[in-house]
């Protein structure tokens, strides 16, 4: 502080610097303690999850299908269905996504209809995603008569599908346009410019926001009632009502049975680590650095 | 050394040499009564004539907003990316108007290579990002592109470099390096004419010195458009300038006239230093 204040100019009062180190001091205070009232909430919900979930673990839950109360059961059948539902429903939505992202800023950039196609999406990504549920039920489940896999897969990939055009778009924004007429001086027609360069200059990005779509949609509950129901055993007929985590822990954490209870406390343990694991794997396609 | 041969002689030599190539007679660009209007309506150049010889380096110089990019990015139809950019005249590129509607761009742009004024390396290979071009008109066998690149790197003097790290990411290259690698790949798909916009002003002086160099040498080979906000740099480099204010050419000639004898005023207080 000393050293700062003597190389001042001379024309700035010592009044000044003092007041501008305090204020320094006040702000960069008040930011400390915002982020560290941020983690402190964070790492007590993990602790918290870690300390009830991790003394359920066992093997035991990944090889037994869920069953009634007091008889061992697992989790099997709703991890696989979590597994094929989220699968499905984000391989629904990427190309969709990424092709719609394309369009808005390759395509469409700057028309009436890009416009609006991006605040019709803006809007989507923030949906409640129980309206979500209830929009399939409508036009899946009730035409069927029955709830199924693919009724919850299209409910996500719903959901995950203005993620992923949002992200798509903001990443192809960020391509310097001087690349693309880099390409096209060269003479290169158009979808090999999208492809070769916008692609690949983007393509981090984009797999984050897919990545980041997959942790969001992996713990939705709310559209999986109204669609993929739940199953008490085992299947991977995604025509079929399946069981899923996010269901799963609904139904048993606010059941009266200690076994379920753990198992629900375990299940979430699984699917928060998990979207841990992606969302780290997500930073992992970060631009490398140089070299 | 001319200078010195000059000073043994009594009489000294004309104070504009005799060009070898006259532009106006055998041009191998000649823009005609062009005009460009952007989106906005804004009248950005006026009725440009201008020829541009083949085999010489001819330098756009002027004030920023004169209009020396826009003309620059005419003449490989760079601006047709951007709807509502408009350009009318003529613009005749081996005698062909390349304005005329239906003219093929991607043949033009073959024909019309550009760099830029900051490096572009695509997000690729050294090794893909020169045989990007090459790809889209020619189908070679591994061994003949390996060759084709080789030649276009050591062209652009860069080679040496890079050889051992061909497979690595253009964009880890040095700003210099990278835009030598971009000269490369413009060169890559043999062009005959090579745009260069600004392209040193985003290097540090050894960089520029190399990429100069490069230009005389390209020179023997390619004609070759400059544009530039370095007037030292036209004067090292270009055969011919064009000084261009506020969407007009005002003089062209050959750069040592430009320089030390200027024809009209504005040009004459422009080169001197005296605004812009």
């Amino acid at each position: 502080m000393e050293t700062q204040a003597a190389t001042t100019p001379a024309s700035v009062s010592q009044e000044i610097v003092r007041r501008r180190l305090r204020a320094n001091r006040v702000v960069t205070g008040l930011s400390v303690f915002a982020t560290a009232a941020g983690l402190f909430l964070l790492a007590w919900i993990l602790g918290y999850l870690l300390f009830k979930g991790f003394t359920t673990l066992s093997l035991g839950m990944f090889i037994h299908d869920t069953a009634a109360p007091g008889s061992n059961g697992g989790l099997r059948n709703a991890i696989i269905g979590s597994l094929m539902i989220t699968g499905v429903g984000i391989v629904l939505a990427t190309p969709i996504g990424i092709l719609a992202g394309t369009f808005l800023i390759e395509y469409g950039r700057g028309s009436k209809l890009a416009e609006l196609i991006r605040f019709v999406n803006d809007m989507l990504v923030s949906a409640p995603s129980i309206i979500v549920g209830l929009f399939v039920y409508v036009i899946v489940v009730k035409p069927m008569h029955h709830f199924s896999g693919w009724a919850g897969a299209i409910a996500l990939g719903i959901i995950a599908l203005p993620i992923i055009v949002r992200t798509t778009q903001d990443m192809l924004q960020l391509v310097p346009d001087a690349l693309r007429e880099a390409a096209y001086a060269l003479g290169a027609p158009k979808w090999r410019v999208i492809v070769v360069v916008s692609y690949r200059a983007a393509f981090q990005g984009m797999m984050t926001g897919v990545l980041l779509a997959v942790a969001r949609i992996s713990g939705e509950t709310a559209p999986l009632l109204f669609t993929a129901l739940s199953n008490s055993s085992f299947t991977a007929d995604m025509s079929s009502p399946m069981a899923s985590l996010p269901v799963i822990i609904y139904n048993y954490a606010s059941s009266p049975y200690p076994d379920w209870k753990h198992l629900a406390w375990a299940g979430a343990l699984l699917i928060t680590f998990s979207v841990l694991i992606l969302n780290v794997v997500a930073r992992s396609f970060a631009p490398r650095s140089r070299n | 050394m001319t200078e010195a041969h000059t000073e043994l002689h009594a009489v000294p030599p004309p104070a504009v040499a005799i060009p070898i190539i006259d532009p106006h007679l055998d041009p191998k660009i000649a823009v005609k009564n062009l005009n460009f209007h952007y989106q906005t309506g804004f009248h950005a150049l006026k009725d440009i004539n201008l020829s541009i010889a083949d085999r010489c380096v001819t330098a756009f110089i002027g004030p920023s907003g004169c209009g020396k990019s826009t003309l620059l990015r005419v003449l490989n139809r760079i601006y047709d990316l951007y709807p509502g950019q408009r350009a009318t005249g003529t613009v005749l590129v081996d005698g062909e108007n390349i304005l005329a509607p239906g003219y093929d761009v991607t043949r033009l742009r073959a024909k019309v290579g550009m760099v830029f004024q900051k490096p572009t390396p695509f997000p690729l290979t050294i090794w893909d990002n020169i045989a990007f071009g090459i790809n889209l008109y020619e189908k070679l066998s591994k061994p003949d592109l390996d060759n084709r690149i080789e030649w276009a790197l050591r062209k652009a003097a860069i080679w040496e470099e890079v050889k051992d790290k061909l497979k690595r990411n253009g964009t880890s290259l040095s700003g210099g390096q990278q835009q030598r690698l971009c000269i490369a790949r413009a060169i890559a798909v043999k062009p005959e004419v090579i745009l260069m916009d600004e392209p040193c002003s985003a290097l540090d002086p050894i960089s520029t010195a190399r990429v100069e160099e490069l230009i005389l040498e390209l020179a023997d080979d390619y004609g070759i458009v400059l544009v530039t906000h370095n007037m030292q740099q036209a004067v090292r480099t270009a055969d011919f300038t064009t000084f261009m204010y506020l969407g007009e050419v005002i003089e062209f000639g050959e750069t040592e006239q430009i320089f030390s004898n200027p024809r009209e005023q504005r040009t004459q207080d422009y080169v001197t230093g005296r605004f812009g």
